[in-house]
């Protein structure tokens, strides 16, 4: 129960199950976000001095609101060597969401230090970095994963001010400006809340100032964003019936989608295949819950739920392991 | 403009809302919704803009004591025998 200011606790949101190590582009996407839910932090904190249209931003304001690394390595790119910068709303979060790429790996460094320091970040192993194939070409993969517990009560609130009736508070409203320049709503409201979040927001957009001068700025990249939907679809396909056969047959077009984990010895008996495998991938560093065991066992790891198929791969000699095929995001 | 209010003042505060509660009990709002909706979580209405208010001490006790029922292997229906 800690209380996370806006750049955190949407940070949390964006970093989870992300490459830790590479710069993908659907972490940039979440990287400019971040970078932007930064702006509107100092804004609602009030470090702005607001004249008409224009925000301004002086370096001592910075100095005297117990300025964090993650702020100033936002701040720097844009202030720069001025005392102060001006510019409205529109203008801060263009600017901020358009950082560098070293820019953007100095920021993510340091949000994500600031997470781990508050045991709500953890830097693991990627599942995929478990399948046969990837580990034996030595290649290392991390992820993020997020204390599933913040990042729920991070995203139930949301759904709960934005899908029940009476006001929506200022963070909420920026929250959703941040998951639509994501491209994430998609991830957290069905598609039948989507269309009661809509009604919402264009609601908030006549009701409301805030939404009102936010709701119009846009700071996504096209084809980043284009990109992003197009791995998205991607994913959404391989869950279908149709999408998990093909996958199943054939993993490299999803590799993250169906993680093959060979099994030691060749078992008959589909308990001993599934506890080979657990402690396979407990000694990779994975934290594994059985939740349901059969001849299609679920297992939770690391805040998802996966379906272990049995499976084996014909190589000099057959091969016999589990195919992870994930069922549920969290 | 309307701010979030902190942890510690939600804490102090004799009723909360709906996503102050998802907050302080670390549930989900469609289960929060879900109890209340099966009479199990009782509410004011404030007539003003028909937003639901919960008496924090109460519904939080009441939940923990639905988790644990829930927990007991009992179900909706019987819960809501147990809660009468």
């Amino acid at each position: 129960m800690t209380d996370l200011k806006l750049a955190p606790s949407f940070s949390l949101i964006a970093l989870n199950a992300q490459r830790s190590l590479h710069m993908t582009t659907v972490k940039r996407v979440s990287l400019r976000c971040m970078a932007a839910a930064v702006i509107l932090e100092l804004y609602l904190e009030g470090c702005f001095t607001q004249s008409e249209n224009k925000l301004t931003l002086r370096k001592e304001a910075l100095e005297q609101s117990h300025s964090t690394l993650y702020r100033e390595t936002v701040l720097q790119p844009v202030l720069h060597k001025s005392a102060e910068v001006k510019g409205d709303l529109n203008w801060w979060l263009k600017k901020a969401s358009m950082l560098s790429n070293k820019q953007l790996k100095k920021f993510e460094a340091a949000i994500s230090d600031d997470l781990k320091a508050m045991n709500l970040l953890d830097d693991i192993p990627s599942l995929l970095g478990s399948d046969m194939f990837f580990e034996s070409a030595e290649v290392e993969i991390r992820v993020y994963r997020s204390n599933i517990e913040a990042y729920t009560s991070i995203t139930e609130n949301i759904r709960a001010e934005i899908l029940e009736e009476g006001p929506v508070t200022d963070e909420v409203i920026c929250m959703l400006w941040l998951l639509r320049e994501c491209g994430c709503m998609h991830d957290f409201f069905s598609l039948n809340e989507l269309e009661r979040v809509n009604i919402k927001l264009h609601d908030l957009y006549q009701s409301n100032l805030w939404a009102k001068a936010l709701f119009p700025t846009q700071i996504r990249h096209g084809i980043e964003l284009g990109v992003k939907r197009f791995l998205v679809l991607k994913s959404k396909f391989a869950k279908t019936f149709i999408g998990s056969s093909i996958n199943y047959l054939f993993p490299a077009l999803e590799r993250s989608q169906a993680v093959f984990i060979e099994t030691e010895a060749w078992f008959d008996n589909s308990d001993k295949r599934l506890d080979a495998v657990i402690t396979r991938l407990n000694s990779y560093g994975h934290e594994v819950k059985v939740i349901k065991r059969g001849s299609i066992a679920t297992l939770k790891i690391d805040n998802l739920l996966y379906d272990a198929l049995p499976h084996f791969v014909v190589m000099n000699v057959p091969i016999q392991g589990v195919r992870l095929v994930p069922k549920h995001p969290l | 403009m309307s701010r979030q209010r902190s942890m510690e003042n939600i804490l102090a505060s004799e009723y909360v809302s709906i996503g102050e509660l998802v907050r302080i009990t670390n549930s989900r709002y469609s289960t929060l919704k879900h109890y209340t909706e099966e009479g199990m979580l009782p509410f004011e209405q404030a007539e003003e803009n028909l937003t639901r208010r919960y008496k924090r001490e109460e519904t939080v006790a009441r939940f923990l004591w639905i988790k644990e029922l829930k927990a007991n292997g009992l179900t909706i229906p019987q819960i809501k025998e147990a809660l009468e």
